[in-house]
């Protein structure tokens, strides 16, 4: 937009380069989140930026929750109800403060720890005047190259890592919930049994009476 | 026109960002306590930065800076021992390295003395939580150790490999170390499924035990129950 008035990028555009540069930032956050509330987070973004909203729950009841985000005008951008996992990429449309919502108010007990990871813009260079005119020597591109693959491996590592801990979530719920089952079987096998035979007896005592009233 | 409308972008753009120094911001209650964890391998440093907003009734806003406002931040290992627990100003920034790997929890909530400007009852809450090879400041460290670009640029990537080989060993296990054994997650796991198991195992065991041995006392007790009553 910016860039626009101009034939080449003249002082403002690189200014607003240099400005989307510096609010590159990437905020990986996981969370508790209690029955029935409500936690928002909010970001300020300038216009033109493309960011990323990804979230997942880690532990916590059907492992879902809802997820909401809004722009600066309270235009609705994404809105999903007990999702377990998302990602969700949008281009700010307009200067101002972004804000998004993770909501557990459908569930009555338990609580919810939530990961996610809001990323704007994209990482900065490693160095402030990368925006130079000269090529990057092969070793230098080799070297970028393999930065961005590692930066997907260690992308991949994290999500199998959340993965791994809502599976051991979920066995340590299937392991307390076994217990509870089978020592709660065993407890109504017993009274269901003893109390069977207290009420058999019950029918032949009553039967008892009348029959020797009849008898006589 | 155009230029104005540029000038004005640029101009908010300007205000946005010295605003968002810290980026993302929360809300908390006065007394609040607001927790966050970290799941991290041994030996990772975790450098967090905030800055607190005193909400102002009259003004209807948030201050800029409220001196005398405090946060207290807590850090907790997995085994629950407190690695951190200091009490900053209104913007500070705190730092732990992780000495046992797992979910480390870190916790703020403000501990301000004077409660009578709490009456709105808001605090922003600006925070940046930055783990391991993030940690790492690049242009400091060329300037210290007074590395070319190329040298720069293969040491990020030796510590981005660091940190990958870390988390994997995290993940896997492949030492006991002298402390309780399934510490490690991957062990951790296993050995609950193995639990469960076993729990189902000795359950169905102890549950034909429970009918049968019921089932034979219904049966003799009844029967003694009809030959009392002159029934069999």
């Amino acid at each position: 937009m910016l860039l626009r008035g101009s034939g080449t990028a003249g002082p403002w555009g690189w200014l607003t380069l240099l400005l989307v540069a510096c609010t590159a930032r990437a905020s990986e956050i996981t969370f508790e989140l209690p029955d029935n509330a409500k936690q928002c987070f909010y970001e300020e973004i300038v216009q033109g930026t493309k960011c990323t909203l990804e979230f997942q729950v880690i532990t916590g009841g059907h492992y879902d929750v809802d997820c909401r985000l809004e722009g600066p005008d309270g235009a609705v951008l994404y809105k999903e109800m007990k999702k377990q996992y998302d990602s969700f990429t949008f281009t700010a449309s307009r200067n101002g403060t972004y804000k998004f919502c993770f909501s557990n108010e459908f569930s009555t007990f338990t609580h919810k720890t939530v990961y996610f990871d809001f990323q704007v813009g994209e990482d900065p260079p490693l160095f402030p005047s990368e925006n130079r005119a000269t090529a990057l020597t092969q070793m230098e591109s080799a070297c970028v190259s393999i930065h961005e693959a590692l930066k997907s491996v260690i992308d991949y590592q994290t999500h199998f890592r959340l993965r791994e801990a809502q599976g051991r979530s979920r066995a340590e719920d299937l392991n307390t919930r076994v217990a509870y089952w089978s020592i709660g079987e065993a407890i109504i096998l017993l009274v269901v049994s003893i109390g069977q035979v207290f009420l058999l007896k019950s029918f032949f005592s009553d039967k008892r009476t009348t029959t020797t009233r009849v008898g006589s | 026109m155009a230029g104005g409308r540029e000038v004005r972008a640029v101009l908010v753009a300007l205000v946005l960002l010295a605003w968002s120094a810290h980026g993302l911001y929360f809300h908390i209650g006065e007394t609040e306590k607001r927790c966050f964890i970290e799941e991290i391998p041994d030996e990772t440093m975790v450098i967090g930065n905030y800055r607190t907003q005193l909400w102002d009734k009259q003004s209807e806003s948030f201050l800029p800076s409220t001196p005398g406002l405090g946060m207290h931040v807590e850090v907790k290992d997995p085994d629950g021992k407190v690695v951190l627990s200091r009490q900053y100003g209104s913007e500070g920034r705190f730092t732990f390295t992780s000495h046992t790997p797992g979910e480390h929890q870190i916790c703020l909530h403000s501990n301000s003395t004077r409660m009578a400007l709490f009456a709105g009852g808001k605090l922003r809450v600006h925070l940046d939580i930055q783990v391991g090879e993030h940690t790492n400041n690049y242009p400091e460290i060329a300037a210290k150790d007074k590395l070319t670009e190329l040298q720069l640029r293969a040491r990020q990537l030796l510590d981005q490999v660091e940190q990958i080989q870390k988390e994997q060993n995290y993940q896997r296990v492949r030492r006991r170390r002298r402390k309780a054994p399934g510490r490690y997650r991957e062990e951790r796991f296993r050995m609950t499924s193995e639990s469960t198991n076993q729990r189902v195992l000795w359950w169905s065991i102890a549950q034909t035990i429970i009918l049968i041995l019921t089932g034979i006392w219904q049966m003799r007790h009844l029967k003694s129950f009809f030959e009392a009553k002159k029934l069999v």
